[in-house]
């Protein structure tokens, strides 16, 4: 049964290198691997353990995620990495402020470790301090400019606070860095189009398209393309040739979405709605 | 131009040449052990790495800036390079040379370097020229200046001898350098048993996470940005994209349900 073992060992390999996170498949398919082929793992067991435990604290197993602490506390006792894990599952019990003083140690041994600031983030994100949790993240950023999660993170919170000129700004950090990603340029033309106004509803109308262009078969960029001219069109203030030029691409992306619908219909063979 | 044919003893194949070639490697393989065991962790910076970060985020402004809208990138390049509160021309980071001489850190990481590589090559090239001397071991496929026979030819003074024919000491320093891509097929890429590496390092000089002097590279960053202009990539985004219909080539098989939204 090797080639079992073997498969479901390049399944937590896929899915931890391309941050899926299904956990309740990683909690099934690691538990039986962890139980019955630990044997044949060799060294990947360690980072196995690691990422089933997350799967475990997300689907409130902590049996099996305190099992898989206890084996990883044993084989690395001075590690932060492992130190982080059980904050990790003391913030899952709700014990955030044993969790943070662990953070806090973590922090004063290796100023650098950017898990650990990060987590303390998240508790202020989970205990609902959203404005504490911003003011926090925006100090982390200025340090660490480069880390693209973090840009991600705040963006989020910010379009929870509404505050989405900011927002924007965030996106635009994403976009820069990952140009080819076309949803950081849907979301940030969504966030445009929130915002309102003339000029930002052109701005989401040409996000929406360099979204569609990166990506042919993003049906919300084309929803939102459709919109967004239509919206402008509509508009009183705007001057002939501009609202004669949005109702033509209104019209065109009417007509791709009639065309999605066609396929569809031949593909699936019900007429049910595209999102 | 060739000399007479020496036929040497075969038992000079056994004895000499595959034993020096063994101890070469297995030296190695020991050097990149005890490397690994004497290695400290070297703490980094916080400053180091956020300066680095900053210089990143600089360049991919200048680099992608024209994906973002033009006032976006305007508010950016101000942000770094405004004559007064500029990034680039307000911060100063002091920078402490860092003496070999004075630098603890330095000085024990060059102490520790030393120890494992300079020593045993001194160690073992002496041994060999000890124990392997008298005698031609090999002969190199190319022919060689008579100015090479004194340091080729240690222990044997022929006069009328091809200066191909080497000794034992030659073929051992020809084994340290050449067994560099077997220590990386056994031992991995980043190996410690990679003497020419090591000495490559020592001719770049100090090159941490960061050019040691973060002011240059700060002004170097700021002339870079100055020069850069904005052209919007999205300026004809929809004629491109409408001059043809829409691929929807598998928007609907089961596997690619994701990429829908």
């Amino acid at each position: 049964m090797s080639s079992l073992s073997a498969e479901m060992r390049d399944k937590l390999r896929k899915w931890r290198e391309e941050n899926y996170r299904n956990s309740e498949q990683i909690v099934d398919v690691g538990e039986e691997l962890i139980n019955e082929h630990a044997s044949k793992l060799g060294d990947d067991i360690w980072i196995i353990y690691e990422q089933v435990m997350i799967a475990a604290l997300d689907c409130s197993r902590d049996d099996l995620a305190l099992s898989c602490l206890q084996e990883l506390k044993r084989q690395f006792p001075d590690s932060h990495r492992v130190k982080r894990l059980v904050g990790m599952r003391l913030e899952a019990l709700e014990r955030y402020e044993d969790a943070n003083k662990l953070y806090d140690s973590i922090l004063q041994d290796d100023p650098t470790n950017t898990a650990a600031r990060k987590r303390k983030i998240a508790i202020l994100k989970a205990q609902g301090k959203s404005t504490e949790a911003i003011r926090e993240l925006n100090e982390y950023l200025e340090q660490f400019v480069g880390d693209l999660e973090a840009w991600h993170e705040l963006s989020e919170l910010y379009i929870n606070e509404h505050d989405y000129a900011k927002a924007a700004f965030c996106l635009e950090e994403l976009m820069m860095t990952n140009p080819h990603n076309h949803l950081y340029c849907e979301q940030y033309a969504e966030v445009k189009y929130t915002q309102g106004g003339l000029e930002n509803l052109e701005l989401s109308r040409k996000y929406f398209a360099q979204a569609l262009k990166l990506n042919n078969r993003n049906m919300r960029a084309l929803f939102g393309l459709y919109m967004s001219a239509s919206h402008i069109a509509a508009s009183p203030k705007v001057s002939a040739k501009v609202k004669k030029d949005n109702v033509k691409y209104a019209a065109w992306a009417a007509t791709q979405i009639n065309r999605a619908y066609q396929v569809r219909e031949r593909a699936v063979g019900t007429k049910s709605p595209l999102i | 131009m060739a000399g007479p044919e020496l036929l040497l003893d075969s038992s000079i194949r056994l004895w000499v040449v595959l034993p020096i070639v063994v101890i070469t490697f297995l030296v190695g393989v020991i050097r990149h052990y005890v490397t690994q065991l004497l290695h400290s962790d070297k703490k980094v910076d916080v400053q180091q790495v956020s300066d680095s970060q900053v210089l990143l985020r600089s360049r991919v402004l200048r680099e992608n800036g024209k994906y973002i809208p033009k006032q976006s990138f305007a508010m950016r390049k101000h942000y770094f390079n405004n004559a007064e509160t500029g990034f680039f021309k307000k911060v100063k980071r002091k920078v402490v040379p860092k003496n070999p001489m004075t630098d603890t850190s330095m000085l024990t990481d060059m102490m520790k370097g030393n120890v494992t590589n300079v020593l045993p090559m001194i160690l073992i090239g002496g041994w060999i020229n000890w124990a392997f001397s008298g005698f031609v071991t090999t002969k190199v496929p190319f022919p060689l200046t008579l100015r090479f026979k004194p340091m080729l030819q240690r222990g044997i003074d022929l006069l009328s001898l091809d200066a191909s024919w080497v000794s034992s000491a030659s073929w051992y320093f020809l084994n340290v350098f050449g067994l560099r891509s077997m220590y990386s097929l056994i031992l991995g890429q980043d190996n410690a048993a990679d003497q020419s590496r090591i000495m490559q390092d020592h001719m770049t000089g100090a090159a941490m996470a960061m050019p040691p002097d973060p002011n240059k590279a700060f002004k170097s960053e700021w002339e870079a940005l100055e020069i850069v202009e904005h052209r919007w990539a999205l300026e004809h985004v929809e004629e491109e994209l409408m001059c043809k219909d829409l691929n929807f080539g598998g928007l609907f098989s089961r596997e690619l349900k994701s990429t829908m939204f």
